[in-house]
This record gives C-alpha cells, structure tokens and sequence, in this order.
C-alpha cells in the first residue's frame, strides 16, 4: 500500500498529496526525537507538533523517516508534500534509491515570472501582489477558461 | 540502508487530556533538559487554528498590527506547520474585506512566502550571512553564544525581560517584540545574529528557519541596506499597559535616535 509521509511542514489531511495519492494511500507521521535534538527544540515546541499530529488521528511511528517509510511502503509510491526544509528533502533523495518518490507541491501565495529578482522584498512584491490578493476561487476560473 | 522488519505505530489512542500527552511527549524525548517544563496555552490542531481564523479581522490587523496589543491573528504556529495554508488564509481574509482592507494582512503573508521561496533556492545557506554587516564592525566583533542573562531573561531591561519571559512561557512573540529582541541581542549586546536565531527556533511554535533567521539578518543588516534598532520611546509607543516602558527599568534603550547611533554604531560616524 503505498503511504504519504505526514512532515512537519504539512501537519494536515487537507493537501493536494492527498488527491496524488488517491483514496487508497496511508497517511503517517513519523516523531523523529533525534531531530527533534538535533534542532534543540524545547517541549513547548514538541508538544505544539505532537499535538498538531495527533490530532489528524492518523499512526504516528517513533524513528527515521527513511527506515519507516521503507518499511511501510512495501514497494509501493511515497508521497510527500514539497518542502524546502534540508532535512525532508534528505529523507526524500535517499528513499528515491530504492522507491518512487512523488513529491507534490501546495499552490503558491502568487504567481510571479522567473526573472522576479528576490534581492529585496518590496522588488518581489511589486511583481507577487496581483496574484497574492486574488482569491484562488478567481485564479481556478481563470485556469478553467484557459483550459 | 537499515530495514525495519514491521514498524510498530506509538500512537497513543484515548490520550484526551493534555498532561498525557505532554507526559507521552517527554518519555519520547529522553535528551530533553530535566529542567524543560513549560508549555504554550496554545495548543495544536485543527479546531485551534479553525477558531484563530475565525476571529481574523484583516481590516483592523491592517491599522494597529505594529501595537503589541494589536489585532494579530497568532494564526502563524499552524502556517508554520501547514495546519492551515496561506492560500486558504488569504482566501478567508478576502472574504471578509475588500483587497484594499485585505492587502496589509496579505502582505504579511507573502513575507513568508518570500522567506520560503529564498529558502528553496539557498536551503544550506540559511545560516549565513547574506551580505556583510552595515555597522562599522566586523562578524569578528560579535560573539558566538547569548549571554545567560539574555537567555534567563535577566538583562536589567524591564521591557526586555517581560518579553523573553512571554517567548519561554508562551512560545510566541508579536513581530515588533521579536525586532526588538533582535535589535538588542546583535546592536547593544554584539551577539552573531545565528546565536539569537538559533535560541529562538528553540522557543517559537512558529520558528522556521527561512522567516526567522532571514528576519534576523535583516534586524543585523547581512540582509537589509542597514542595522535595525529602536528606542524606549518606540517601544512605549506600540505597548499596551502589560510592558514597563519605564526609563528607570529600561535605562539602556533611552535617548534620541542620534544618540543610540552615535553609542550603537560609533564607527559609522553621525547618524545620516
């Protein structure tokens, strides 16, 4: 069966990995306390994120992502949220040795075009503010007509 | 590559109430510090952020979100953990105002967008200095660990105090408290700016690494064309009644902005 690793990133049911993955595929999240460690975190903050996966009534496994998901996944995909963090995208390069890896992105904020120079934040809004103030009901109806 | 025969899930069914929890969280966190006792009153999960994106007032956040006091939706632990996601909070915002009312709580938002998307172009770079220091002193000039007054909350700085207290107690800060940690930690202190961010990733329910430390190195001005600091007359300005504003508790933050820069920054000459 294949599963969709719940990170710290992505603490939800509500995500498009979720249509990726389709009815069948098993949410987890996996309490990893040697990163938890790693990034000194305090108990407030553990408590924060444990109480954030708990609540998604889904298993919680204790270890490695990369052990767990191996496991788990039994030769089926994996799918994750994207994420930024170095330490997801880690997990996600040394299981994609050995498994599929199927990473999927959220909808961005805005939409802005490639050249978008990022050196200073006011220069990336003057180009992000249209589509970040726009409803993504109207950004669903604009691409449907394209369509 | 180790491979586990069949993991064995930890979930805790029928853990209802928060002190198993929170007693369940420590047994799994065996390197924790003995001494590493507190926990936020905000707690985590859906209903929770729910109820917090129920009381967003985008056009109210718009005009008093610098107050300490101000309508500030603390929506960002759940953002931060993708409880919820911008894109639904900034659909929520514009359904309860118009974009004009929307666009100061929207662009709050994209902040963090900005952060995310500098932080997936530069992901191992995110604790280093972005461009050099602009004020007279060399990253040499700053030291590598907080003080423990600092950490402890025992600087002398009454204001200062009440706010590192509020991070340990409740993992949560209003931004303009945060700058003004940050001002302090890296202009009256001379800390590197990684100490301070580090030491707040610990604490925040919120802290990640892109909003945080870029927002540090735009306090310490390796991201920003110049250092940020602040006064006590600021500081009086955006505080509510909660924060002892005193100058004789808070004797270090007083003066014009002419004087701090003369005293912050004396090698970059009078204040321009």
């Amino acid at each position: 069966m294949s599963v969709i690793w719940v990170h710290e990133d992505a603490i939800t049911l509500d995500h498009p990995v979720f249509q990726s993955g389709g009815p069948n595929a098993r949410p987890v999240f996996i309490w990893d306390t040697k990163e938890h460690d790693r990034q000194a975190y305090s108990l407030k903050r553990r408590v924060f994120i444990y109480e954030c996966a708990h609540d998604l009534d889904i298993p919680i496994y204790a270890g490695n992502p990369v052990e767990i998901l191996s496991a788990l996944s039994d030769g089926q995909p994996i799918y994750a949220a994207g994420s930024p963090d170095p330490y997801i995208q880690q997990a996600l390069s040394d299981l994609q040795q050995d498994h599929t890896v199927i990473v999927v992105e959220a909808p961005r904020l805005a939409q802005i075009p490639a050249d978008t120079d990022t050196g200073r934040f006011f220069r990336f809004w003057n180009r992000a503010k249209k589509s970040a103030l726009t409803h993504s009901s109207e950004t669903l109806t604009e691409v449907t007509q394209r369509s | 590559m180790p491979k586990l025969s069949s993991p064995q899930a930890i979930t805790r069914l029928g853990v209802s109430d928060r002190q198993s929890l929170v007693d369940h969280v420590r047994d799994l966190s065996p390197g924790l510090s003995k001494s590493d006792l507190l926990v936020s009153d905000i707690e985590g999960g859906r209903a929770q952020a729910a109820e917090r994106l129920a009381g967003l007032d985008p056009a109210k956040y718009g005009s008093t979100r610098n107050h300490l006091d101000g309508a500030v939706t603390r929506l960002s632990p759940y953002i931060r953990h993708g409880v919820t996601s911008v894109t639904d909070v900034r659909d929520r915002a514009l359904d309860l105002s118009d974009t004009k009312s929307a666009g100061k709580f929207i662009q709050q938002l994209a902040w963090r967008e900005y952060w995310q998307r500098l932080y997936e172009e530069f992901p191992k770079a995110i604790w280093q200095s972005v461009e050099p220091y602009k004020t007279g002193f060399t990253p040499d000039d700053y030291q590598d660990e907080l003080p423990l007054d600092i950490t402890e909350g025992r600087t002398g700085i009454a204001c200062l105090d009440g706010f590192i207290t509020e991070l340990l107690t409740t993992g949560y800060l209003h931004n303009h408290a945060r700058l003004y940690l940050a001002g302090y930690i890296c202009h009256w202190r001379h800390v590197k700016w990684q100490a301070g961010a580090a030491w707040f990733l610990t604490h925040l329910l919120d802290g990640d690494p892109a909003s945080n430390n870029l927002s540090w190195q735009w306090a310490a001005s390796t991201f920003s064309h110049k250092p940020y600091y602040f006064n006590l007359e600021n500081v009086a300005r955006f505080s509510g009644d909660n924060v002892d504003t005193r100058i004789e508790t808070n004797a270090p933050l007083a003066g014009t902005y002419e004087d701090l820069y003369a005293r912050l920054f004396p090698n970059l000459g009078p204040k321009p």
